[in-house]
C-alpha cells in the first residue's frame, strides 16, 4: 500500500514504517542534525564535518524489513543468489542473512552502529571466507557508514548470542587480526567477565555502549547455557537468537529457559520492545508447520519479525513442556523438550488453520 | 554455423570403418563377472552451491554395467542408479529425487553413457531398447522418470503397484522371481515388500550383485511392515542359499565408515562408508532381526533397523542439553 506522505504542517509526524509518531522526516525535530532537509535520512545533506547522530528517539526508532528474505533453490548445487543477503533496517542498523545454500541453517547477523562504534551480533554458520564472506560484507558496510559519517574510523565489537553454538560461532575467526576490533571469547566463565557479569550471571544485566546508543546484554541460558540475548535501546528491538525464534527451538534445560523467558516477560513490561529477531527461520508462513532440518529451499517461510506478545505465549508453551521429553507446536515455533531435533508430532494447536505448502519437485 | 554442423555431423556419425562389428557378447561364460567400485562415492561438500562435483557421478563397475550416483547437492537423498546392458537392451534401475531436467540432466547422462557404449560395442544407440524401472514405489526413486517419457525405444514402468508388477508380467506378487532377458544376460527379480509394499528386489546374473533397494542397505532401513519385511528377509536367505552374490547393493548411504549414523537431510557426509554390502553383513542382519519383537531401532553393525519408527526418525539427538 503505498503510504501517504507526512503531513509537515502538524506536529505529530509518522515515521517511515507510517505507524507510531517517531520524529524521522520532520527536518526541525530533535531528532534530526542541523541542516536535514525534508528526508528520513538522518544525515545532513551537506555535513560540513564528522555527523553526530542524536539516538534518542521517541518509540522505536524508524525502521523495517521490507524486502523479502532469499530462499534458496530447488537444486541448493545451481544457487546464484548472493552468499549474504544485507538488509538495511535503517540507517544504522544492517540485517545480514546467510544463504541458505551455503548452510542450512542461514543464520541472521545484526550489525548495529553507534556514535563510537559497532557491534555486530552473532557471525554465521561458515567459517570459510570463500563460501561466506562475512568479513568482507561487514567492512564494506562498515567503511560505507564510516564515510557517510565523516568519521575517522569506528571499532567493532563481535558478539554472539551463543558462543557455543556452532550455526552463529563460524565466522568470528574471520575477524581475528582486524583493526580495532574486540571479539567476544567463547568460554563461559570468560563471557560473564567480558559482559561484567561474572557475579550476577544469570539474573543480572549489564551494558554495551556504541556511543549515544546502548545495547543491554541479558543472560538468557536456556537453548545454550551461554546465551545472551541484546536489546537494542534504539529500535527497541530484542535479539534472542535461539532463545525465541520462528522455528523448531531445542531447549537444553528446560528450567533456565522458562527463566529466562521470565525475564524476558520482565524487560517487556519495563521496557518498549517492538520486535523480536532471533537467529533463523524454520518455521513456514502457514502456521504451526516447520521446514525440516537441512532443507535448503524453503519458498513459504514466515517473516522473521515476531511481535513481543509472543513471549508470553512462549512462556507458557514453555513450562506446558517444562518436566517432560516432548514436543509443542504453536503457530510461531514450535518447541522441543528433551527429543531429536527431528521428533515429530500429530498433535496440532486447536483453531490453528491446517495448511500444507505444496511441495517443490 | 555451417562448419560447426559438419563438425557436429562427423563427430556424431557412427564411424562404420572404425567402429568393430557387433557381435554378441557372452554373459554366461565367465560369471561372476568382475568389476569394482570407486573409493569414494562423491558425497556432497560444506557448501552446497559452492559444490563442484558432476550432477551425477557415473561409475563403469565394468564394460557392460554402470553405478549412478546423484550429488547430495543437488538431492539430500543421494540415490543410487544403475545401468545393466544386455546385447539387445538396457535396464536402468531408479532414475534419481529431481524432477526437471534442467535441475538435473539425468536424461543427458544416461543417454551419453549409452552412446559411450554403443561406440565401445559396434551398436547403434536407437536401436537399444531401454527399460526405465525402479526399486519401489517412493519419489526419491522415480522423479526423473518424466525425462524418459519422450524418450525413443524405451518403456517405462508405471506409478502405481499393479503397473509396477504388469511391468514385470508378474501374477504372484510377491513370491514370484521372473526372468528378464537382456539378450543374453538374464535379470531376476522378485517381490521384496516391508519398506513399502511395492518394492523389488534385483539380481544380475553376469555380475551376481544383489539390488536390495530401501528394503536392506547401508543406512536406516525404515521397516513399514515387519512381518512382510522379514518375509522378505526369508526370501533373500532363501535366495542367497541357491545363488552366488558377489555384493548386495542398496540405494543410499546413511552411514560413516565408523557406523556414525547421518542424520536425514544432512548434504554432506564426509567420511562415508561404501554403498555395497556382503553377503555376511546382509546374513548377519537377518539373525539380529530374529531377536528383534519390538519398534525401534537396532544397529548391526553395517545397517540400521528401523523397526516400525516413522518416515524419518534418526538417533540424532540436541548436542547443547546441559543440567544446571
Amino acid at each position: 500500500m503505498p503510504q501517504s506522505p507526512p503531513n509537515l504542517a502538524t506536529t505529530q509526524f509518522q515515521n517511515s514504517t507510517g505507524q507510531g509518531t517517531g520524529n524521522n522526516g520532520n527536518a526541525d525535530a530533535p531528532y534530526n542534525p542541523p541542516g536535514a532537509k525534508n528526508t528520513d535520512s538522518c544525515l545532513p545533506l551537506h555535513a560540513a564535518g564528522e555527523v553526530t547522530h542524536n539516538y534518542s528517539s521517541n518509540g522505536p526508532a524508524p525502521g523495517n524489513i521490507v524486502f523479502r528474505w532469499l530462499y534458496g533453490s530447488n537444486v541448493a548445487a545451481l544457487n546464484r543468489d548472493p552468499r549474504i543477503q544485507a538488509v538495511q533496517y535503517n540507517e544504522d542498523t544492517y540485517i545480514l542473512r546467510q544463504n541458505v545454500c551455503v548452510h542450512w541453517e542461514a543464520p541472521f547477523s545484526y550489525l548495529l552502529f553507534g556514535n563510537k562504534g559497532a557491534l555486530l551480533i552473532d557471525t554465521g554458520a561458515t567459517p570459510e571466507p570463500a563460501y561466506y564472506p562475512l568479513r568482507e560484507t561487514v567492512d564494506r558496510i562498515v567503511a560505507r557508514w564510516t564515510r557517510f559519517r565523516r568519521k575517522q574510523s569506528v571499532p567493532l565489537t563481535v558478539v554472539m548470542t551463543s558462543a557455543e553454538d556452532i550455526a552463529q560461532n563460524q565466522g568470528i575467526g574471520q575477524f581475528t587480526g582486524r583493526p580495532g576490533t574486540t571479539l567476544a571469547p567463547k568460554p563461559l566463565e570468560e563471557t560473564k567477565r567480558f559482559y561484567k557479569l561474572a557475579g550476577s550471571w544469570p539474573s543480572g544485566a549489564s551494558q554495551i555502549d556504541l556511543g549515544d546508543r546502548i545495547v543491554d546484554v541479558i543472560p538468557t541460558p536456556g537453548t545454550h547455557k551461554d546465551g545472551i540475548t541484546f536489546y537494542d535501546r534504539y529500535n527497541d528491538i530484542l535479539h534472542t537468537g535461539d532463545l525465541l525464534y520462528p522455528g523448531k527451538i531445542n531447549i537444553s534445560n528446560d528450567r533456565d529457559y522458562v527463566a529466562s523467558l521470565e525475564r524476558l516477560k520482565q524487560w517487556r513490561a519495563a521496557n518498549s520492545v517492538k520486535w523480536i529477531l532471533g537467529g533463523h527461520i524454520e518455521m513456514e508462513f502457514a502456521p504451526g508447520k516447520a521446514y525440516p532440518r537441512f532443507a535448503t529451499y524453503k519458498p513459504y517461510e514466515r517473516l522473521l519479525q515476531m511481535n513481543p506478545e509472543l513471549i508470553d505465549d512462549a512462556l507458557a508453551s514453555a513450562r506446558e513442556v517444562a518436566g517432560k521429553q516432548t514436543m509443542l507446536v504453536r503457530p510461531d515455533f514450535i518447541l522441543m523438550n528433551g527429543v531429536s531435533p527431528d521428533e515429530r508430532t500429530r498433535v496440532f494447536p486447536a483453531g490453528v488453520p491446517n495448511i500444507t505448502s505444496p511441495r517443490p519437485f | 554455423m555451417a562448419a560447426q554442423l559438419v563438425a557436429a555431423v562427423v563427430d556424431g556419425a557412427p564411424q562404420t570403418a572404425e567402429a568393430p562389428i557387433a557381435q554378441q557378447i557372452d554373459f554366461t561364460g565367465h560369471t561372476p563377472a568382475p568389476g569394482s567400485f570407486p573409493a569414494r562415492w562423491i558425497c556432497g561438500s560444506p557448501s552446497c552451491m559452492d559444490n563442484t562435483d558432476p550432477p551425477v557421478q557415473v561409475h563403469w563397475y565394468n564394460e557392460h554395467t554402470v553405478f549412478m550416483r546423484q550429488n547430495k547437492a543437488y538431492s539430500y537423498e543421494a540415490p543410487f542408479m544403475h545401468l545393466y546392458f544386455g546385447n539387445e537392451r538396457v535396464l536402468m534401475l531408479d532414475q534419481g529425487f529431481t524432477t526437471l531436467r534442467s535441475d538435473w540432466p539425468l536424461r543427458d547422462v544416461v543417454d551419453e553413457s549409452i552412446v559411450k557404449w554403443c561406440a565401445r560395442h559396434g551398436r547403434k544407440p536407437e536401436d537399444m531398447e531401454l527399460l526405465a524401472a525402479f526399486s519401489h514405489l517412493h519419489s526419491d526413486h522415480y522423479a526423473a522418470l518424466a525425462q524418459f517419457t519422450d524418450r525413443p525405444n524405451t518403456r517405462y514402468m508405471g506409478l502405481t503397484h499393479e503397473e509396477m508388477v504388469g511391468f514385470w508380467g508378474m501374477t504372484n506378487y510377491p513370491e514370484e522371481r521372473v526372468t528378464l532377458d537382456l539378450g543374453g544376460r538374464n535379470i531376476l527379480i522378485w517381490g521384496s515388500p516391508g519398506h513399502v509394499i511395492s518394492e523389488f528386489a534385483y539380481y544380475d546374473t553376469y555380475t551376481q550383485i544383489l539390488f536390495t533397494g530401501d528394503m536392506f542397505y547401508r543406512g536406516r532401513c525404515y521397516i513399514t511392515y515387519w512381518d512382510k519385511w522379514f518375509d522378505s528377509m526369508k526370501r533373500l536367505m532363501d535366495f542367497l542359499d541357491t545363488h552366488p552374490v558377489t555384493h548386495v547393493v542398496g540405494c543410499h548411504v546413511e552411514c560413516s565408515r565408523t557406523g556414525e549414523d547421518y542424520p536425514y537431510g544432512v548434504t554432506y557426509q564426509p567420511d562415508e562408508a561404501p554403498m555395497h554390502l556382503t553377503v555376511a553383513e546382509l546374513r548377519h542382519a537377518f539373525e539380529v532381526a530374529k531377536t528383534i519383537t519390538k519398534p525401534g531401532i537396532y544397529f548391526t553393525g553395517s545397517v540400521y533397523l528401523c523397526n516400525e519408527t516413522r518416515g524419518t526418525t534418526t538417533i540424532d539427538r540436541n548436542p547443547y542439553r546441559y543440567d544446571s
